[in-house]
């Protein structure tokens, strides 16, 4: 059974990002999101910060820590269940 | 002109110790994080209508030497990034078409030149933090052409929600007050207001501009190539200008870590043994005036004999070539001037006595 | 008097197009995901610029009045929560850097304009004052929305680009001039991209006290 979490943040990456051949599902959820398969780059991972902070109530304060939190889309994941509102995670 | 007033008010103010920032919330009015700002005495980043900061802009025109401005013999260049852009924040967020007036560089401008009487020989050149230098170099190659006699150089950015909003958005402007040039966790700017001119001519002035440089990396819009080349390429040209001169350098440095590192290591390479300030972190980044407001400053380091330190409370230096404390330059030939910008931009010169 | 020789130059005039049509013809010109980031302005001054091969020992002078008008919409439109993709897309001159990061080619220098009356005879000056052996003149426009009802935007979409040389190349595609003379006149951008659009020759004031010749050979 997926994880709702890891499918939605699949699914905001390519929605955000306009990856318009990409499908949510292929997305690894190991593999770096930055200067990964997917050629995204600093820009790229603020821009996801921007619609997570909204959709998720996390804060995200500095460059060095929206790098750390994007490492992977499974980083991603753990860093919003430790830091977002819980009341906001998909069921 | 900045924060603390003109460039003799500025120095002095460096050479104290004391730094222009404070917190101000991101969006001004509209609250937010609050980010450190320099906001020239009496202003808001809430736009106004007239803008709060053409006060300061008329007064800054006001030193301007008389001279038929704008003609063919007398071209102007305007540089900036952001102009009159809070005009068209506030459009946007009020829908009062009052801001409209100045809210696009085109615009902007014009009304400038037709308040200050100026011809229409007007050229705005825009490209973030390089604008100021840009314009230096187009305005020598007119007069070393035989094309101008003199020109003026007048360069400003003015801080408001739409570019603090921006910079806030990349993450670079947080709650942390900059350190250009010293190591830490995480890198932080801050924004300031600025003003400047210049007004260049082919054969009198009390001072040179020497080995005027420029490089594009074309890299990325906010990283820079991870070898330096970007930085070498530009300053290697300036260097050829201080063979057998002693130099000290004013950098960039706005406090984000890797740029720093970066460029730091290049003027060390190009200016083997040259102390390295930068003041930003006292001013704040001014932007596209960032060029010729440094460049005041450095004029009146040279005039007055000290230069101001490193201004920035942080870790240890890059580099040990950073001096973070006043020196006296009586000893020093001149001074190389460098400004980076987004896209890998960069852009040096040697300043020197006439 | 101040001269080069035209060695190519590449146009394009959206004309009445959708936007959306003009992204859709240009998109193949660039590589597989590279246009997502990318504005109209970027798409067509870019695909201008790149069909002359910019390369590390050229210098860029870029022209458009107005710039980035939709991803300055764009980009207000997105407060409170400012998106930095579009701030930094915003910037002038991003069109240009669009394209050229896409590339990863630095160039020797790079000079933008941004506009007013007289840009396209500033921009013409930066060009052939430049030291560089081969200068990339290019600019254009972008159709824009709500600020184009301030008239704040530019109400046409078109891109150029044109490689100039100090020495007359094989194939020279024409020769542009600039020399003081007194007289006044002045010719728009727009008017500029017309003249490289149909390849018409033009001989008259592009600005106060200059004048501007264009043959095409």
């Amino acid at each position: 059974m997926p994880d709702p979490l890891v499918a939605r943040l699949k699914q905001l990456i390519v929605e955000t990002l306009r990856l318009e051949d990409v499908e949510p599902a292929s997305i690894p959820d190991d593999e770096p999101l930055v200067g990964g398969g997917l050629s995204l780059d600093s820009i790229d991972a603020l821009e996801l910060v921007v619609h997570l902070e909204r959709e998720f109530g996390i804060k995200i304060e500095t460059s060095e820590e929206a790098r750390g939190a994007l490492a992977s889309v499974a980083s991603l994941a753990a860093f919003i269940r430790k830091r977002g509102d819980p009341a906001r995670l998909p069921a | 002109m900045t924060a603390f007033g003109d460039a003799a008010s500025t120095h002095a103010a460096l050479m104290r110790g004391e730094s222009a920032l404070r917190p101000v919330p991101v969006l001004g009015g509209a609250g937010g994080d609050p980010v450190p700002m320099a906001l020239m005495p009496g202003r808001a980043i809430d736009e106004t209508n007239p803008p709060s900061w053409l006060g300061a802009l008329r007064a800054l025109a006001g030193a301007i030497p008389d001279g038929d401005w704008g003609s063919p013999e007398r071209p102007v260049f305007v540089t900036g990034s952001n102009f009159g852009v809070g005009g068209l924040y506030a459009l946007r967020q009020t829908g009062d078409a009052a801001f409209a007036a100045w809210g696009a560089p085109p615009t902007c401008t014009e009304r400038l030149r037709v308040e200050l009487g100026w011809g229409p020989d007007v050229s705005i050149i825009s490209h973030a933090c390089v604008s100021a230098h840009l314009g230096l170099i187009e305005a020598s190659r007119a007069l070393d052409a035989g094309v101008a006699r003199e020109a003026l150089v007048l360069s400003f950015d003015f801080l408001s929600p739409f570019v603090a909003g921006g910079f806030h958005a990349l993450r670079i402007l947080n709650g942390d007050f900059p350190a250009p040039f010293r190591e830490g966790a995480t890198g932080a700017i801050g924004l300031g207001d600025g003003a400047g001119f210049a007004v260049l001519a082919r054969d009198r002035g009390d001072w040179v501009l020497d080995g005027q440089s420029l490089n594009n990396e074309m890299h990325h819009f906010t990283a820079n190539r991870g070898d330096g080349s970007g930085f070498s390429g530009c300053l290697e040209a300036t260097a050829a200008a201080t063979r057998g001169r002693r130099v000290w350098y004013k950098g960039h440095g706005t406090g984000t870590l890797e740029a720093g590192r970066l460029e730091v290591a290049a003027a060390g390479r190009s200016f083997p043994g040259a102390p390295v300030v930068g003041w930003k972190g006292s001013l704040g980044h001014t932007l596209g005036s960032c060029g010729l407001v440094e460049l005041a400053v450095a004029i009146e380091s040279v005039r007055v004999g000290q230069t101001p330190g490193t201004y920035g409370r942080g870790g240890p230096a890059m580099s040990d070539c950073v001096a973070a404390g006043n020196f006296a330059n009586g000893s020093f030939d001149g001074v190389v001037c460098a400004s980076n910008a987004f896209g890998g931009a960069h852009a040096s010169f040697l300043l020197c006595h006439a | 008097m101040l001269e080069r020789w035209i060695q190519a130059a590449v146009t394009d005039d959206a004309g009445g197009e959708d936007p959306a049509a003009t992204r859709a013809r240009l998109k193949g010109r660039f590589p597989a995901g590279a246009t997502r980031r990318m504005t109209t302005l970027g798409m067509i001054a870019g695909a201008a610029l790149a069909g002359l091969d910019p390369g590390e020992g050229d210098a860029i002078v870029y022209a458009s009045g107005y710039a980035e008008s939709c991803a300055l919409e764009a980009f207000l439109d997105s407060f409170p929560t400012p998106s930095p993709t579009l701030f930094q897309t915003s910037i002038h001159p991003s069109a240009v850097q669009q394209v050229m990061i896409g590339r990863q080619t630095p160039v020797r220098e790079f000079l933008p304009h941004s506009g007013g009356r007289l840009i396209a005879f500033q921009a013409l000056r930066a060009a052939l004052l430049s030291p560089a052996p081969r200068v990339l003149l290019c600019g254009g426009e972008e159709r824009g929305t709500w600020l184009l009802a301030h008239g704040l935007a530019s109400d046409r979409t078109f891109g150029f680009a044109a490689s100039l040389s100090r020495e007359r190349p094989a194939g020279a595609a024409g020769r542009v001039r600039l020399a003081p003379a007194d007289g006044a006149g002045e010719l728009g951008l727009a008017s500029l991209f017309d003249l490289f659009h149909g390849r018409s020759v033009f001989g008259g004031f592009i600005a106060p006290g200059w004048r501007l010749d264009l043959e095409w050979l």
